[in-house]
């Protein structure tokens, strides 16, 4: 033993004053460290709760639409009865107002048919339709009412202000009050915000076809990346031989799972549209783009899963005769089969957020219609935030919250699926 | 200790099961066995004792072709059962495995039934002509396995949720339900508490009627106990063979006195 060497026989005085603050400085450092994380997860929730502050509070109004219900005499002068769905009904509208308001004279009635939303017309023409019957006689409806009047309803118009900063005049809130006083205005839930698809007119504009081009979406992205990328990752992680190839192979498909989303976009333009002439702002085309977007995610999601299956598991098949097939599809897919429903839902949800690549194949269109199939064209729910937020509209701005919480909606739901999926597969075992 | 001389006499120990030719193995670069020649006999349990690394579980897995899963494994040498190499071009070590069985360190049951766990291994090698022939083989294993009074109530209960003795003897079930020639046990008790060590030795000595048993063990005691024929391993060389009795009683060589001594290990 050399002669620095300590004395481990020694007693050391753990009362020291040395030792001591020693130990003050580590219980402070470990307080510290709490301190921090405390602090961390604090300002995760306060971000978190002022996201959803500031959605819900300016979102919530956009579940209710302001209606107004109006007795309309449809008149045979403006319709045919031969060809009902021809009638000039913009001045079967007007004289609904003209019923509504006596005293209006022709220039009033003007501004008093914008009261309504454009679609009041449409749904008398399609009642005319349905029933020619009407025609003479008098329709009630209970249509939205035009935004600024929704917004006014709402509380959103200051009426105090100077009435050349405002889009309705004093008559035109007069009027509104009125037919308030008639008790004709009402503020039921927002239907529309789901029945209908993209329209010109905040109060009649709805999600319908970004949820349904959504849906087409995902569903694509899931039939095409699902199958390959657990096809894809079983061959790199059981069946190929470990050699610079696949490493190469490996090292690029994680890469690729940093790739920038943009970048997948302009990829499906030049190859999709491109070369292969597929359908513009089909969710077709978005589907397969998001596919190959999430492809990398399950691929490293179900190698991991796979990898973390205990290697006893292998051996015990192996040992009794099971090929290295039988192992893998009957012992070592099924205990992953948790971590890689998982992994590929996270990787759903990541592309059902997905606004770029959409954004560059032109699912960011003005299309008034739910796609019928996926070859249609169609929005999806993140380009249809994005166009809401573009919009002029005050109507849309509480649309856009709205429609950003229905996306969380879904995103809430999936991930919900997701860990009930994980404790449902890992109960079995 | 087992008084080994007055139990072979019970049994033939003339046939060779097994007959290892200059077996090498090697890790990559790494040379884990070196020149192994042993004759394994049959209706007799084999242990192979020697230090941590010294290729005994190495040996063990060349004889139903375990090393094969290993990418950088690579074997010479021959090893014929029944007089034919297991390492030919024409044998396919899936259907070897199902003439070699293997009982691991660690009980490894599948997380599936008690039942499915037996009939795993009959099943993908299509022993059974149907469900009446399946059960008699899975009462025929669990029974070989002294493990059938304990479980035959609750066949459908996961394997997993046994005790540690209990699912090493449900792996020895599954192991015995392919009826192989030859088990293979690699260090079937290091996991196990002495009770369940004692009624796996048991078993041992019950198996052994039926197979040629080759168990890798670190216990020497246990070898001597369990053992007719020892093997000790040391550096990756055969270092010497013979009756268990006559290697813990009058060890020819040094190393291996110096082992069983615990000099070295």
């Amino acid at each position: 033993m050399s002669d620095q060497s300590a004395d481990i026989a020694q007693r050391h005085d753990w009362g020291s004053a040395r030792f001591q603050s020693n130990l003050a400085r580590r219980r402070r450092n470990e307080k510290i460290l709490a301190a921090f994380g405390l602090g961390a997860i604090a300002m995760a929730f306060l971000v978190l709760a002022i996201l959803l502050w500031t959605l819900i509070s300016g979102g919530a109004q956009a579940f209710r639409q302001t209606h107004v219900a109006i007795e309309v005499p449809v008149s045979a002068e403006w319709v045919d009865p031969a060809d009902p769905a021809k009638g000039n009904y913009r001045n079967v509208i007007r004289d609904a107002m003209q019923t509504t308001f006596p005293d209006a004279d022709p220039s009033e009635l003007r501004a008093l048919s914008g009261i309504l939303s454009n679609a009041a017309q449409f749904v008398v023409r399609d009642k005319v339709v349905a029933d020619p019957s009407l025609i003479g006689q008098t329709v009630s409806i209970d249509v939205p009412t035009s935004d600024p009047y929704d917004q006014l309803n709402k509380g959103n118009v200051d009426t105090q202000s100077a009435e050349n900063t405002r889009r309705l005049s004093d008559a035109d809130i007069a009027a509104f009050q009125q037919l308030k006083d008639q008790d004709r205005i009402s503020l039921p839930i927002n239907w529309a915000l789901f029945t209908n698809a993209d329209s010109r007119f905040p109060e009649l504009a709805g999600l319908k076809g970004a949820i349904v081009g959504s849906a087409y979406a995902l569903l694509i992205c899931f039939l095409i990346s699902f199958p390959l990328g657990i096809g894809a990752a079983i061959y790199l992680e059981e069946f190929a031989p470990k050699n610079k190839l696949s490493d190469i192979i490996e090292v690029n498909i994680n890469n690729l799972a940093a790739v920038p989303s943009v970048v997948f976009g302009l990829l499906a333009l030049a190859v999709f549209l491109g070369w292969f002439g597929m359908p513009r702002s089909a969710p077709l085309v978005g589907g397969l783009t998001l596919g190959i977007m999430t492809l990398p995610t399950i691929i490293i999601a179900t190698r991991a899963a796979l990898k973390a299956v205990p290697p006893s598991i292998r051996e015990a098949a192996l040992g009794v005769g099971a090929s290295k097939q039988q192992v893998v599809f009957g012992h070592v897919l099924p205990l992953a089969m948790p971590g890689i429903l998982t992994g590929t839902i996270i990787g759903l949800a990541q592309a059902l957020g997905e606004t770029a690549p959409l954004l560059l194949i032109g699912m960011n269109a003005f299309v008034t219609a739910a796609p019928a199939t996926p070859f249609d064209a169609s929005t999806a729910l993140p380009t249809q935030i994005f166009i809401w937020a573009d919009s002029p509209e005050r109507g849309f701005v509480s649309r856009t919250s709205a429609a950003i919480l229905v996306l969380l909606g879904f995103l809430v739901v999936m991930n919900a699926v997701a860990i009930w999926l994980r404790n449902r597969f890992e109960r079995r075992w | 200790m087992y008084d080994t001389t007055r139990r072979e006499g019970a049994v033939t120990q003339d046939d060779i099961k097994i007959q290892a030719r200059k077996v090498q193995v090697f890790y990559g670069d790494k040379q884990a066995l070196k020149d192994v020649d042993v004759d394994i006999l049959d209706k007799t349990v084999t242990a192979f004792i020697g230090p941590s690394g010294c290729g005994k579980s190495t040996f063990l897995r060349c004889i139903n072709r375990m090393n094969d899963t290993i990418p950088i494994a690579r074997v010479e040498g021959e090893i014929l059962l029944d007089n034919e190499n297991v390492y030919d071009r024409r044998v396919d070590p899936v259907q070897l495995r199902a003439k070699v069985g293997m009982v691991f360190q660690k009980p490894n049951p599948f997380p599936k039934s008690i039942y499915d766990n037996v009939a795993y291994g009959p099943r993908i090698h299509g022993l059974a002509r149907n469900r009446a022939e399946l059960d008699g083989i899975v009462e025929g294993a669990l029974r070989g396995a002294a493990l059938w009074n304990e479980v035959k109530d609750r066949l459908t209960e996961p394997g997993t949720g046994l005790s540690g003795g209990q699912q090493q003897r449900l792996c020895i079930a599954r192991a015995v339900a392919t009826s192989p020639e030859v088990l293979l046990m690699d260090e079937p008790c290091s996991a196990l508490d002495p009770i369940a060590t004692a009624q796996v030795e048991d078993l041992i000595e019950e198996l052994r009627t039926q197979f040629s048993v080759v168990i890798v063990t670190h216990s020497m005691q246990q070898a001597a106990r369990v053992s007719q024929k020892t093997a000790f391993f040391h550096l990756g060389n055969l270092v010497e063979y013979g009756d268990t009795d006559d290697i813990f009683t009058k060890p020819k060589d040094s190393r291996t006195e110096a082992y069983i001594s615990g000099r070295i290990g």
